[in-house]
């Protein structure tokens, strides 16, 4: 079915697309500016139309949610549009969008920054398919799509050893992850001879040769191994820490909020659609999972507590927090899996906020070249108290205190854990949210109660960055009652896959 | 159509918005948020009154769904809503009218008297009236619960208003900390019913029960629904009434948890008015009768609320008679009227309760207004020995507080004779069967002379004899922003006992028992009949049959003593110098005006007993918790060192670990999965 809009536009079936045509428009759209003005600053112009375009897409997607349509697939099934890929394309969108805006005063004074946009936009259209994506092969080239321009991006900073050196173990991570991903696939292949999710899950459930469920079961453990490089989960975490610390800020927060919650809508629609866990009784990937979630969130927690860097240690405790949603498909026992889910898919976006807000707070600082130590940041609440109080909410709203949408994310994981009876996972969850508390209060102790730092002044509070800041921090808090008041985690995932 | 019910939410609402007004912009305002609050509770009155006709018209209870703030259908779901019934109507036209009384007023208290911190004074107002029309109007116990919580904040706000005192903030935290004291049991028992019956519906809607009903249910049947922990449903259900039990008699000042009132007479008076006629005293009797049918189920529970109730009654009379400060008396009134009310309700007098908090609540409501009114005119010194000889200085305020004396000393033919009457007569129709009951309606009885003696010894000293300062020769004058409320509120105190003249109803047998009647419409199980059958069916709980010659000796009886206290304190203090008589009763009096030392034994167990407790507890947290906390800290830093050690920076060993890790997830699932 086609509206007169789409039809006008030529668009005819293609219209659930738009969210994505857009973003991959507007990537085009930058580059042509950028080919048209080759040596001038066209800095604002560039960061214009790259905001422009995501808000745009954000708008269509927002607006195809909300009028919940139908699910639509194209191409003979291997794109689908519902619920959760629209849910994940404001996720994405709403970060690019946040990304851009702050990055405009970030790479003000570096070269290339057409190249810079069009990478952010080109991994975010990536993103946007790979949430789309409804066969294992259009996964996997999304997911390319998505990790290329990361790989180019946190080497943006090429004069800087810590960008290069980042981008490099980055690089060959995630080549040695996309192996291993496309390895799986093909076992996978092999056993149901199909690559449509839907189709793969038909044929499980039909049953298959008793001798192949070893094949099929190393195929699922090496897509989850491609997942959980995408989501930065422990063992396949090691390029995180420092791809985040060598990259420019705006790229750290980007990746490890819209490029995580990526691989978070790859597993959603990868596992829940072609492996329900009736289908495939041989291999317990419930459980891979929620050893994955124990270990990820506890290694993360622990690792970030000894950190003596900020932007390590939020590396770090993005790791812990891609451990927290990973018990969205480590506690599916059958009890409580919407809840579960919904809970996972509103941890991501409410992440992608408070996240992305902390890493621009250091963006900021890095501008401010006042060093990357926790001593560092002394006092620096009598400097800047706007930026201050943002970043504060934001670091409280990740440990789970009730003064930000974290909290409710976090209480409605525990709560799928509890109905579930995964008192495991639930137990870690509490443990590792109070170690957090002591984490992050690190940095809130030194901004607000340390003495300042002899010396330091600040001479530019940049706009685009303050803005940035504050409108992530000012969703995170309006995230509290949104959706403590008006979202309802089961019927969410509910619209969304099930 | 959109009828008056459609608007019920905006009774409550309206108050609300003054209270952002009156915050925000009051200081900007000609009378400081004043207006802002007349007009919204004026506005609440109005609709109060249309709401009243409405269910009278109707007969039915209106019930609305709000909102869901948990919306978990398993075990139970959290909600608001609205329950409008023949109760909550005229509870809702009680207090929208004192509230709207007690801004006019204010104006003359306080904006006239040049006071500072208005706007915070009119927001506290407005956020008390809106939070008490909330409670009265919820359609759960759990909104309730809250609602009540946000009165109890409320009340803290407001007796604290002169915070730069000594006192009042002191008397602020009291009454906060007292009440919690007892909402803490009253919290317990919200969980409790909640995970006994899956809701905390007062009403029954949609196919869904309410708590009362289900409680039924359980005794009379079928106890499908309802997880009583092992314990039989009775016992379950009169534990749970007590939990709650305790919110009630923190809120309204019953024994032993009524320290709190007579301090809190350092608030403004009007918010005194406020806090003792309509809102914070009154919500806790106001829940024992919109759960009525839940108490009704268990003869133990009533049996407490009656024999507190008459004791706190007897109790809080006897230490009002020694009082030197106008106010102090007209706390321990309340304390002691609201224990009549809760006698009445343990006695199975649902009618005869609700009605004593009617007509209490009007004169009440005149009586501290008109202390208020004399306070002003005694440049604010309490202090009734340095008064006297005002009511030829102040006949308006005199002859309006007279009406409201007489209305508290129950005497005929004003309103509180009316429902006193009829709470001591069914507390005596009960107590002809049980001792228990007899003994409770003893200590009522015998209040009555203490009532009648310390209220017409303030009227006296008071408003009679000569001036004992020079101030009471000439006191200052006020205008008719306080003298309209006192207008008001008498000609009510005279008249609003004539809605159930039960004795004269049986002595003519003319039809006059109007609030009876009133009560025995509305929904099935909220009609005083109802309850009726629950008492008598379920519980066991029987009175004597009612006769002409009980009820007229029993209000012959009561009104006797009720003179007799009057007559003594005319022949004692209606003199032109009265003496201390008091004085007389030596190492008594010390007693009664030491209050019997509750509150030296409450601080004792606060600071003997509770602190005491609290120190051991800080030095087991300091030594074993935070020992073990520090203990895993460190563990945690020393694995968090490990951890970080892994990350060696070559990125080969970072494939290696990789690789290793996917293997022995392989491994593990495959040998889980039994694949080899």
């Amino acid at each position: 079915m086609t509206d007169p809009v789409s039809a006008a536009l030529g668009l005819g079936g293609y219209q659930p697309l738009v969210p994505a045509l857009l973003l991959g428009v507007t990537a085009l759209l930058v580059l042509l500016v950028d080919t048209i003005w080759p040596n001038e600053q066209s800095n604002t112009l560039l960061a214009t139309v790259t905001i422009a375009g995501s808000l745009a897409s954000l708008l269509v997607a927002g607006a195809q949610l909300f009028l919940s349509p139908e699910a639509a697939t194209l191409f003979d099934g291997q794109l689908i549009v519902d619920g959760m890929s629209l849910f994940f394309t404001v996720i994405f969108t709403s970060v690019t969008a946040l990304v851009a805006l702050a990055s405009h005063d970030y790479i003000a004074e570096r070269p290339n920054q057409g190249e810079y946009y069009a990478l952010v936009v080109l991994a975010a259209t990536g993103m946007t398919l790979l949430a789309s994506a409804n066969s294992l092969v259009t996964a996997f080239v999304s997911l390319e799509l998505a990790s290329l321009p990361s790989y180019a991006l946190v080497a943006y900073l090429k004069d800087n050893r810590g960008s290069a050196e980042g981008s490099l173990k980055y690089l060959l991570i995630g080549g040695l992850s996309s192996a291993v991903f496309l390895y799986g696939i093909s076992l996978v292949y092999a056993v149901t001879g199909t690559l449509k999710l839907t189709e793969i899950a038909t044929v499980l459930d039909a049953g298959i040769d008793g001798s192949l469920t070893g094949v099929l079961g190393i195929g699922i453990v090496m897509i989850l191994g491609g997942v959980a490089f995408k989501t930065a989960s422990v063992p396949f975490h090691f390029w995180a820490p420092e791809a985040y610390e060598g990259a420019p800020a705006p790229i750290a927060g980007f990746l490890s909020s819209a490029s995580k919650a990526a691989g978070f809508v790859l597993a959603f629609r990868v596992f829940l659609t072609a492996f329900p866990t009736s289908a495939v009784a041989g291999v317990d990937w419930v459980l891979a999972f929620e050893v994955l979630a124990l270990i990820t969130m506890t290694l993360g927690t622990f690792a970030a507590a000894t950190q003596e860097e900020v932007k390590r240690m939020l590396a770090y405790s993005s790791i812990a927090h891609a451990g927290y949603a990973l018990i969205a498909l480590g506690a599916l026992t059958g009890a409580a899996d919407r809840l579960l889910v919904g809970a996972g898919m509103l941890h991501l976006l409410v992440y992608g906020f408070m996240n992305t807000g902390a890493f621009l707070f250091i963006a900021l600082a890095e501008q401010w070249g006042i060093g990357r130590r926790f001593e560092d940041f002394n006092g620096l609440a009598k400097e800047a108290p706007v930026a201050c109080t943002a970043m504060s909410l934001f670091l409280v709203s990740l440990a789970g205190l009730p003064f930000g949408g974290g909290f409710v994310s976090k209480y409605f994981l525990l709560l799928g854990t509890v109905l579930s009876s995964s008192y495991l996972l639930a137990a870690a969850l509490i443990v590792n949210s109070a170690l957090s508390v002591y984490i992050y209060a690190r940095v809130i102790k030194a901004m607000w109660i340390e003495d300042p730092v002899p010396g330091r002044t600040i001479e530019e509070y940049p706009t685009g960055l303050y803005a940035a800041v504050v409108v992530a921090a000012v969703v995170t808090v309006l995230l509290l009652p949104g959706l403590a008041l008006f979202t309802d985690p089961a019927q969410l995932a509910s619209n969304a896959l099930f | 159509m959109a009828g008056p019910l459609e608007f019920a939410p905006a009774i409550a609402a309206l108050p609300f918005v003054s209270f952002v007004i009156a915050l925000f912009f009051g200081r900007y305002m000609p009378k400081k948020g004043a207006l802002a609050g007349i007009t919204a509770t004026g506005g609440s009155l109005l609709l109060a009154v249309w709401t009243y006709f409405a269910v009278m018209g109707n007969g039915e209870p209106h019930t609305e769904h709000l909102h869901t703030l948990v919306s978990v259908a398993e075990p139970f779901s959290l909600e608001l809503g609205i329950l409008i019934d023949q109760l909550s109507a005229l509870m809702l036209l009680i207090v929208t009218l004192i509230s709207f009384l007690v801004f006019v007023f204010s104006l003359g208290y306080m904006n006239d008297e040049g006071e500072t911190g208005l706007p915070r004074y009119y927001a506290g107002l407005s956020l008390f009236s809106f939070s008490m029309l909330s409670f009265v109007m919820a359609s759960n116990l759990f909104m309730a619960f809250m609602f009540f919580e946000l009165v109890g904040l409320c009340s803290y706000l407001l007796i604290g208003f002169w915070f730069r005192e000594d006192a009042p903030p002191s008397a602020a935290k009291k009454a906060f900390i007292v009440t919690r004291f007892g909402d803490y049991f009253f919290l317990i028992g919200v969980v409790g019913i909640l995970a006994t019956f899956g809701t905390s519906a007062f009403i029954g809607t949609g196919g869904t029960e309410s708590f009362p009903a289900l409680a039924e249910h359980a005794l009379t049947g079928s106890a499908d629904h309802v997880h009583t922990f092992g314990f039989d449903p009775q016992t379950w259900f009169t534990i749970l009434a007590l939990l709650v039990l305790g919110g009630v008699m923190g809120k309204s000042a019953q024994f032993p948890l009524h320290t709190w009132l007579p301090d809190a007479m350092e608030g403004p008076t009007p918010v005194s008015a406020l806090i003792h006629a309509a809102t914070m005293v009154a919500a806790g009797v106001y829940l024992v009768a919109r759960m009525y049918g839940f108490y009704a189920l268990s003869p133990t529970a009533l049996a407490i609320i009656a024999f507190v109730g008459g004791f706190t009654a007897l109790f809080a009379a006897t230490m009002g008679v020694v009082k030197r400060e106008i106010k102090q008396v007209l706390a321990y009134s309340t304390i002691s009227q609201y224990g009549y009310m809760m006698l009445a309700l343990g006695a199975g007098g649902y009618v005869a309760g609700v009605f004593h908090l009617t007509t209490h609540a009007v004169f009440k409501a005149l009586l501290f207004l008109g202390a208020g009114a004399v306070i002003v005119a005694m440049h604010h010194d309490e202090d009734m020995w340095k008064m006297g000889g005002l009511k030829n200085e102040l006949p308006v305020t005199y002859y309006t507080f007279l009406a409201g004396s007489l209305a508290l000393a129950g005497i005929i033919p004003f309103s509180g004779f009316w429902s006193k009457d009829e709470v001591l007569y069914e507390a005596l129709r009960l107590g002809l069967n049980d001792p228990v009951f007899m003994a409770a309606y003893a200590m009522g009885l015998i209040a009555v002379f203490f009532t009648g003696f310390y209220t017409f010894r303030m009227v006296f000293l008071t408003f009679h004899g000569e001036p004992r300062t020079n101030i009471a020769e000439s006191p200052h004058q006020y205008g008719w922003n306080m003298k309209a409320p006192l207008v008001v509120l008498g000609a009510l105190a005279v008249v609003v006992g004539l809605i159930n003249m039960a004795p004269l109803a049986k002595l003519t047998g003319m039809d006059l028992t109007y609030l009876h009647h009133w009560f025995e419409h509305g929904g099935e199980l909220l009609t005083v009949e109802h309850y009726h059958h629950l008492l008598t069916e379920v519980s066991g709980v029987h009175h004597v049959e009612s006769s002409t010659g009980l009820m007229l000796g029993s209000g012959a009886l009561s009104l006797g003593l009720a003179l007799a206290g009057v007559a003594v304190a005319h022949v004692l203090y209606n003199v032109p110098s009265p003496e201390e008589h008091t004085d007389k009763l030596g190492s008594i009096k010390t007693v009664l005006f030491n209050n019997y030392y509750q509150d030296e034994y409450q601080v004792w167990l606060a600071e003997g007993l509770t602190a005491n407790v609290a120190r051991a507890a800080n030095t087991f947290d300091q030594g074993v918790i935070d020992g073990a906390v520090n203990g895993v800290s460190s563990v945690s830093l020393f694995a968090g060192e490990r951890v970080r050690k892994v990350q060696t920076g070559v990125v080969t060993n970072y494939a290696a670990l990789l690789t290793a890790g996917l293997v022995v997830l392989l491994v593990a699932m495959g040998l889980l999965g039994g694949w080899f």
